[in-house]
């Protein structure tokens, strides 16, 4: 039993990574042939997965209405948007038009989600410019520095600033695709030859922490 | 309490006002300045503009509503562009929350053009699996996505004629939000399958893209609600991309004030401090 | 203008505006549209997984052409392999039978991972260091060498100088197995300076897309205010604020004095 809980997986993953490691550099059209199945594979398997995500969020509110905990409210407000818009997107199939005409749930995607969504993330907009102003000191000589590349860019990338300053425009150009390409660049090149490490760790078994679910 | 110090302990509420006003009143009351184009939205706009008729143009609207003012009108000027071309146009997600918008831009512009779905373009909709559809699609689209969003087969579509993986299409356009997005189409897709790729992103991912847009290996690079109003520009098509940039310039002059402002009173203030040997600036 | 459209843009402007009473104070409203996003957001979610997945990814291609033509040879029964282990993945909602879950991780992990490393080597580094190590001077069809140094162009010599010395000496200020004195001090320091202009570039960048985002919503609000739409924004701005002042009052009564 061991070894189904605790062998096989780490096989598993050694065989199938090295497996597929190496079939970059084989053109043979067996190798192709399963680098299209396992692809295909893997867009099914990643649907299933997004059901986990989905449950927990279920079980963590069911628990709030069932215990009547404070907010339990919102939680049921939280099923109901749920439950209506499956129920209204099952009625159509999953689709938000038919024939170009929109159905109750491309309505509901239009004029509910859209709108929540977007208005989230726009607050974003107030929030930033109270922390320029409130944190973004020149409290150092680097500070001054990341401070005054802002301010170019921010007035380079509007209109009104290269018409008030016309050099903002180049200058802006420059830091953005010299100063800040070889930034980028040299942490891109960091990054991935992490993620390139933390790969080779997962596929010889050094790092399990992405097995998780159940007792060894 | 000095003056330096109250207006640093400001009311954040003021600030969201003052905010809320500039880019309010813009709107309200455009002042059309010009746009100068930049050198990697041209890019792309030469690339499209230079493809033969009935070549095969792809659109990944890989973004979600969050990022719908900056993104859609980039999407609605490249279809536009791309339609006017008259492309065969591929439109996918690997968003999931971004199908509807998808959709809806893609039916919408085909609609202006006078473009029918299966003939002239093709939604494919969405699918889970971020590198492994790219991967999927670049060895065969109709095993990546054996129908439509509209349920229909894809093997037999005309505008998929002699389309059988992304090595039969000349020119593929990501508009990303982030993960997944421009560098993925990239590393399991353009690697690979040496297609043409092109790039348009939010604000807030553009920088990290410029690598990849000095190597070459994407050819262009339309940078957030700026790179979508150049591009208008260039269709000669003005949009609502254009119609913000005068808010983008009064909220972009009214943060500099403000980073001024908030620095010259904590100079005054450390100033202060250091000749009177009193307690630390506010708010440190 | 039909009916569906003006009833969207009511709930649409409303909805923005219970968002953004957020800037105000945390209140009620801002409560019920939190979750009511959250709810929309999954079962958008899950309606599109299904129809995705299970409807054109597995139902189709496997089991449509035996339940409507009876030809259940023509169906691709290899999906039963990912069925399998998507249903696996499932697993460990169970206690006992959780551990099956691994094999479900382990697989999908693996063939990431594989898939990952030649490409992530080839795209991000090789091509990365590649563009970095150009010449450092151009050489002409007469056998000449030429320095070019435009600032406006990221490709002559003079940016490609610059670049270089920017990549090094951020991937120095990176590496601490070597303690940064000396002449490493000041390739470092120049990392720092580098990296400051670049995350300086970055929040201008994203000072643009927050802004942005901002100009999209009220563009919405405003086009929402015209009479078309019976002055929907108008009116729900009222209800708002009336609402606002409403539980700030009701706060005030139950609060004890100080």
């Amino acid at each position: 039993m061991n070894f189904f809980r605790r062998r096989l997986p780490l096989l598993i993953t050694f065989v199938t990574g090295v497996l597929f490691a190496l079939q970059y550099y084989v053109p043979h059209p067996v190798s192709e042939s399963m680098l299209t199945s396992v692809t295909k594979w893997l867009q099914i398997i990643g649907g299933f997965a997004l059901v986990l995500g989905v449950t927990s969020l279920f079980h963590l509110h069911a628990v709030k209405i069932r215990r009547k905990e404070p907010g339990w409210g919102y939680s049921f407000v939280l099923y109901a948007g749920m439950i209506g818009t499956i129920a209204v997107g099952l009625w159509h199939n999953g689709k938000e038009t038919v024939d170009n005409v929109t159905t109750a749930f491309g309505w509901i995607y239009n004029f509910m989600m859209v709108p929540l969504q977007g208005t989230m993330f726009a607050i974003l907009a107030f929030f930033i410019a109270s922390a320029a102003y409130r944190s973004f000191r020149a409290r150092s000589p680097e500070a001054a520095v990341l401070l005054i590349a802002a301010i170019i860019v921010m007035m380079g990338r509007v209109p009104l600033g290269e018409h008030l300053i016309p050099l903002s425009g180049d200058l802006t150009q420059w830091i953005l695709n010299v100063l800040n390409a070889s930034v980028r660049r040299a942490i891109l090149i960091g990054v991935s030859l992490g993620a390139i490490a933390l790969s080779l760790k997962i596929i010889f078994g050094v790092e399990r922490a992405y097995l998780g679910g159940g007792k060894e | 309490m000095t003056f330096a110090e109250r207006m640093l302990r400001i009311d954040r509420r003021i600030i969201f006002l003052l905010i809320g006003a500039c880019t309010l009143i813009p709107l309200l009351f455009p002042m059309g300045l010009a746009i100068k184009t930049s050198p990697e939205v041209t890019s792309v706009y030469d690339y499209i503009e230079h493809m033969p008729e009935g070549s095969v143009f792809l659109l990944s609207l890989d973004f979600d509503p969050a990022s719908k003012p900056e993104l859609y009108p980039q999407a609605v000027a490249l279809l536009h562009h791309a339609f006017t071309r008259n492309l065969r146009v591929i439109g996918m997600t690997l968003w999931l929350p971004g199908t509807g918008m998808a959709n809806e831009v893609i039916t919408h512009v085909a609609q202006e053009r006078g473009k029918v779905n299966g003939k002239d373009y093709v939604f494919l909709g969405w699918s889970p699996g971020g590198g492994s559809v790219i991967i999927n699609m670049g060895q065969s689209i109709s095993t990546a996505f054996p129908t439509d969003y509209y349920n229909q087969p894809t093997a037999s579509l005309p505008v998929l004629e002699g389309v059988q993986s992304l090595r039969d299409v000349q020119y593929v356009v990501s508009l990303a939000a982030g993960t997944t997005g421009i560098e993925t189409w990239y590393v399991f897709g353009k690697d690979k399958y040496k297609f043409e790729l092109g790039g348009g992103c939010t604000g807030v991912i553009a920088p990290g893209l410029y690598p990849l847009l000095r190597s070459g290996q994407i050819n262009g690079l339309i940078g957030g609600l700026r790179g979508a109003a150049e591009y208008e520009v260039l269709i000669g098509r003005k949009g609502r991309a254009v119609a913000g940039m005068d808010a983008q310039s009064v909220t972009h002059l009214a943060i500099i004030v403000l980073v001024i402002l908030c620095n010259v009173f904590y100079l005054t203030i450390r100033r202060s401090t250091r000749g009177g040997g009193q307690a630390s600036p506010a708010g440190n | 203008m039909s009916f569906e459209l003006i009833l969207g843009a009511w709930v649409a402007a409303g909805l923005t505006l219970f968002i953004l009473t957020f800037l105000y104070q945390d209140n009620p409203l801002f409560k019920l549209a939190e979750h009511l996003y959250v709810g929309v957001s999954v079962g958008y979610a899950i309606v599109k997984t299904y129809d995705t997945v299970l409807v054109r990814l597995i139902y189709e291609p496997m089991l449509k052409p035996g339940i409507t033509q009876g030809e259940w040879a023509k169906g691709d029964w290899s999906l039963l392999i990912p069925l399998t282990i998507g249903a696996l993945m499932l697993a460990r909602y169970a206690p006992k039978t959780a551990w099956m879950s691994r094999i479900a991780f382990a697989f999908v992990v693996g063939v990431g991972s594989g898939l990952a490393i030649p490409r992530v080597v080839s795209s991000y580094i090789l091509k990365q260091i590649e563009d970095t190590v150009r010449p450092l001077l151009m050489l002409g069809a007469d056998g000449g060498v030429s320095f070019t140094a435009s600032l406006a162009d990221p490709a002559s010599n003079l940016n490609s100088i610059v670049l270089l010395i920017g990549v090094v000496s951020v991937l120095f200020y990176f590496f601490f197995s070597v303690e940064h004195t000396g002449p490493g001090r000041v390739v470092a320091r120049t990392g720092i300076v580098f990296l400051m202009i670049s995350f300086g570039a970055g929040f201008g960048y994203t000072v643009m897309a927050r802004m942005s985002l901002l100009i999209g919503r009220l563009t919405d609000l405003i086009e929402f205010s015209q009479p078309q739409y019976g002055g929907a924004t108008w009116w729900l701005l009222a209800l708002t604020i009336a609402t606002l002042i409403a539980f700030r009052l009701r706060r005030g009564e139950t609060e004890p004095p100080r």
